[in-house]
């Protein structure tokens, strides 16, 4: 445990410096800008080494071709200019920069690095479209669109993942990604990355890459076999590559300082080229270089791995000993650790996917969901909250930023009172940051799945809210999105789906409804239509797992992680300590609340027929007007979230089904599979093209999100949170995401802290996982929808990440609105009249 | 591209004008690949787009009703009447509107119109993507994309 030697755990007296504060302006002001650099280095050195001639690649042609790319990677210390949209299109504006941090993941100032190996070549149809879309445009210059269209795209039409898996898989193979390309059943995102998990920085931090290099040199002297001296050559080119690009960063610094008449700026840039000249080669001796080593490896790890869900783990731990050192020296000083962390923050913070505008729908407004992980336990159980946890909260508090995606961990037995206020005061502060997890809970779900109780008590969040072991676990927690609401949809309808007609079937044909008997055979027939869902994706993961291992080996990872040096194996050959694959659930509170509503009006109430059950939701509830209001009435139809026996009980059969339905199952690398309950903003996405379920939810409505309650069925915050918080954490292992809004009371603040906290410990005392918020009142957000130019900043928790509420689709934004917000003084949930945003429902579906 | 091109690829492709302008019908593909041939004819830096492709790509509607096999080969593209049965890549759509909306639709359409008019990609969907940039630089060059 370390001491709290802080006096004001708020840090209220530390404001940003005035030049952060202009780099932050300019960080909001700029458009994202598509950026080739990546995919021209890889495609030219891919070409140069004959790697789209073999069948096979290895991780040390990998660690060749990226040693290379990095070697030869334009070192930019500072931007100067970034585009700003416009009414008139994109404009270009300068601006200072004056980051500690040289380097960035594109050679722009906030860029969209392309992965032509993935799913890059998706935007080839929208290359002159993409500048002055509507949503979200993104910059793209004429000669990048020549490079893209001639120099790129063209050499990997056959070579990306995609096709990479179909040409060498077999029919079945074929067929599931026929399914995957339906997009209404499930998504697997192996065609686009893996990323999700967390890198163990540790060693580069403690020993710097040098020692990395010659630890993997040493063991290659006494491996046995070519494979294994083949890889280790591998992690020492990759890294290699690493200390290669801070090298020519601490010369083009260098090169700067020596043009530079301003002495401030002079020595700015003769600090860059001091420190980065030293790490991450060397261990890190400074809080800043220590920063400076997380960063620069942070930006091989994003060359290797898209930018989606990669995280970095427990930097207040890792950190935290560089910190203590230099503020105990005199070398540091508090409101200089604030401002040093700002400035990593707008550098994580610096790059954004790649959406298409197929996927604006489904992922727009997402950022690179980076999770930071703080506080909770250390690995014997003691606290681990220290003075560096509270410095970045603050510094996450002053820049409001979507990336990185800051969660904290709360132990109720072992972690102060007081941190917690803090946690809550921040969210309160920012609207909707950090999110919460109990330690309790997360470490007793990970004791279930395979880790040990120091790997799990050693635990960051990665990506959304998904937990898994610091720097050794090796999860794809996103590795498939299933939409529970079409496995629903199969039992309902006898294995068919209504938006792709009665023709084609999908799922096994177990029976019409309305000719069961009872409700055991309509649960039945959801159970055979579950684990035929769950064999698919499981099976077509498996698959484009195997194509990753033959196409897509990851040596920086590799050597920047637990268990790859140890065992001789590339991560994605099984290497990390521990392996899993994440399987994320769409839709469960609609799902138990539909079977809620068909036990007890079909079978129970007899107060309807199934098969007028079915014609009603073919209608989508046109003339079944009474039935829908029967059903939207939590007092006549149970619902999930009121602490109904009944409802509840549904939702933990649910989730026990998902969990038993991936037991005993081993994936490509040996892992075993996960279930988790967050959706993104798939939640609103896919309830668009979905139709009319029997919860009384109307065709293209919103899904709920993540593990909540469905919005307008809990009139009071207690029960909701002792739904939620029933459901055995041994189940849910991939992570949830509980989303709550409070509205910011008018009243005393004091009190409104204070039953922010209580609310809080209730729910994890009663077993809750995890708990996020939006703390933004109903007319806020409304004024923010008509004049998204004053609302720039407003964050959101969306469900798991953090987003820009402008950024968002018209229907994420009405999901936010709709969502039940409850009145922080009572847990009362306030009524709004209906606000309508969206141009109307069921545009796309049945 | 010259005036005089200009001129010719615009008289040549006052089908697909029509159908991009107007009501989209089931001459919607022949017009689009004849306006594609045309234009790889007359432009070279529209050719260029095509440097090295070979590609066999067909056009069906699931009711056999239009149907079409674009093969781009040497630099040009030529086009025949009758799907062929081995493919790069096939388009099977349900109507005229749903394909042009699927290769042509501005912001947000083309999900919606993937799940409300189906569109079956079979093959190389890299080769869709690139179809899909030839197909919105045409209607650019015809200033109606």
């Amino acid at each position: 445990m370390s001491p709290i030697t802080l006096e004001d755990l708020s840090l209220r007296d530390v404001e940003l410096s005035p030049p952060l504060r202009l780099l932050r302006d300019a960080y909001f002001r700029a458009a994202p800008e598509i950026c080739t650099e990546r995919a021209r280095l890889v495609t030219r050195y891919s070409l140069e080494a004959g790697l789209f001639q073999q069948d096979r690649i290895t991780s040390l042609d990998k660690a060749r071709l990226y040693r290379k790319v990095l070697e030869n990677r334009a070192p930019v210390v500072w931007h100067a200019k970034a585009y700003q949209r416009t009414p008139q299109g994109m404009r270009e504006f300068a601006f200072q920069d004056t980051s500690p941090f040289a380097g960035s993941t594109t050679s722009h100032f906030k860029g969209v690095p392309l992965y032509p190996e993935f799913l890059a070549l998706g935007l080839w149809p929208e290359l002159r479209t993409i500048s002055h879309r509507a949503s979200n445009p993104n910059q793209l210059s004429e000669e990048d669109i020549r490079v893209l269209n001639s120099e790129v795209f063209p050499r990997w039409m056959n070579h990306n993942i995609t096709e990479l898996a179909r040409i060498n898989g077999t029919d079945e193979d074929c067929r599931r990604l026929q399914l995957l390309q339906k997009l209404l059943f499930f998504l697997a995102s192996k065609p686009n990355c893996i990323s999700h998990t967390v890198p163990d920085f540790s060693r580069a931090l403690r020993e710097g890459l040098r020692a990395v290099i010659n630890d993997a040199l040493a063991r290659k002297e006494s491996a046995g076999d070519q494979g294994r001296q083949d890889f280790y050559q591998a992690l020492a080119d990759a890294m290699e590559g690493v200390i290669a690009y801070a090298r020519n960063l601490s010369d083009a610094a260098s090169q700067g300082a020596g043009g530079e008449s301003d002495p401030a700026k002079k020595a700015a840039l003769e600090d860059i080229a001091r420190i980065y000249r030293r790490v991450p080669e060397q261990p890190a001796a400074t809080f800043r270089e220590g920063l400076t080593t997380v960063w620069v490896c942070w930006t091989a790890a994003h060359l290797e791995n898209p930018n989606i869900g990669l995280s970095l783990g427990r930097l207040d731990q890792l950190l935290y000993d560089l910190y203590r050192q230099d503020v105990q020296a005199g070398r540091l000083t508090v409101d200089e650790a604030v401002q040093l962390l700002g400035h990593l923050w707008l550098k994580i913070g610096d790059h954004v996917p790649m959406v298409p505008d197929a996927g604006e729908q489904l992922f727009g407004g997402s950022g690179s969901n980076q999770a930071i992980t703080i506080g909770g336990v250390d690995g014997n159980g003691q606290d681990a909250v220290n003075d560096l946890t509270y410095v970045m909260l603050r510094a996450t508090e002053l820049m409001k930023l979507r990336d990185p995606n800051l969660n904290a961990r709360y132990h109720p037995e072992v972690n102060e009172d007081r941190y917690l206020h803090r946690l809550c005061q921040a969210n309160i502060a920012t609207g909707a940051t950090p999110a919460l997890h109990n330690d309790r809970a997360v470490i007793r779900s990970l004791l279930s799945s395979g880790h040990t109780l120091a790997q799990a008590r050693d635990y960051a969040v990665i990506g959304c809210v998904e937990p898994g072991s610091n720097g050794r676990f090796y999860g794809h927690t996103g590795a498939i999105l299933l939409l529970l609401p079409t496995v629903l949809e199969l039992a309902l309808f006898n294995g068919r789906h209504r938006n792709f007609g009665e023709e084609t079937v999908y799922g096994p044909e177990t029976g019409d409804p309305a000719a069961f008997a009872t409700f055991t055979d309509f649960q039945a027939a959801f159970q055979t239509q579950l684990r035929s869902m769950v064999d698919e994706a499981v099976l077509l993961n498996d698959w484009l797992g195997r194509i990753h291992q033959r196409f897509y080996p990851t040596p920086i990872l590799s050597a920047l992680f637990e268990g790859p040096m140890e065992k001789g194996a590339d991560l994605i050959d099984g290497g990390a300590a521990i392996n899993a694959s994440g399987i994320a659930i769409i839709g469960l509170a609609d799902v138990a609340d539909s079977l809620a509503a068909i036990e007890k009006l079909v079978y129970e109430d007899r107060a309807v027929p199934f098969a007028d059950f079915l014609n009603a939701l073919r209608a989508n509830y046109q003339g079944y007007e009474t039935l829908l209001a029967r059903l939207k009435n939590p007092d006549k139809t149970p619902r999930f979230g009121n602490d109904n026996a009944r409802a509840d009980g549904h939702a933990a059969w649910l989730v026990e089904n998902l969990h038993e339905a991936v037991q005993g199952r081993a994936n490509y690398r040996g892992g075993n599979y996960r279930i988790g309950y967050w959706t993104m903003t798939n939640h609103a996405g896919f309830g668009r093209f979905h139709g009319a379920t029997p919860n009384g939810r109307q065709a293209g409505e919103n899904f709920s999100s993540g593990l909540t309650p469905c919005s307008g069925v809990t009139p009071s915050l207690v029960p909701a949170l002792l739904s939620v918080a029933g459901l055995s954490p041994e189940y849910i292992t991939n992570g949830l995401a509980l989303n709550l809004k409070f509205t910011p009371d008018d009243g005393d603040p004091a009190a409104m802290l204070e039953n922010f906290v209580a609310f809080v410990k209730g729910y994890f005392d009663a077993g809750g996982m995890e708990i996020q918020f939006n703390v933004t009142s109903h007319a806020d957000f409304i004024a923010a929808v008509q004049d998204p130019s004053r609302y720039s900043e407003l964050l959101v928790r969306v469900s798991g990440y953090t987003a820009y509420f402008k950024d968002l689709s018209p229907m994420m934004q009405q999901e936010i609105i709709d969502r039940t917000e409850y009145r922080l003084s009572t847990g009362a949930a306030i009524a709004y009249g209906p606000f309508a945003l969206s141009k109307g429902v069921s545009d796309g579906c049945c | 591209m010259a005036a005089a091109s200009q001129a010719k690829l615009r008289a040549a492709s006052c089908d697909l004008v029509a159908e991009l302008t107007g009501s989209v019908t089931d001459g919607f593909l022949e017009a689009l690949l004849r306006g594609m041939a045309v234009s790889f004819a007359l432009s070279d830096s529209y050719r260029q787009n095509i440097d090295g492709f070979d590609a066999v790509f067909v056009f069906r509607t699931r009711d056999g009703r239009v149907g079409a096999t674009a093969v781009f080969q040497y630099g040009t593209l030529s086009v025949e009447s009758q799907p062929r049965s081995a493919f790069d890549t096939r388009i099977s759509f349900q109507d005229s509107d749903g394909l042009s909306k699927s290769l042509l639709a501005g912001d947000q359409d083309i999900l919606n119109t993937m799940l409300s008019s189906p569109v079956d990609a079979e093959g190389n969907l890299s080769y869709l993507y690139r179809f899909g940039f030839l197909a919105k630089e045409l209607t650019l060059q015809l200033g109606v994309g």
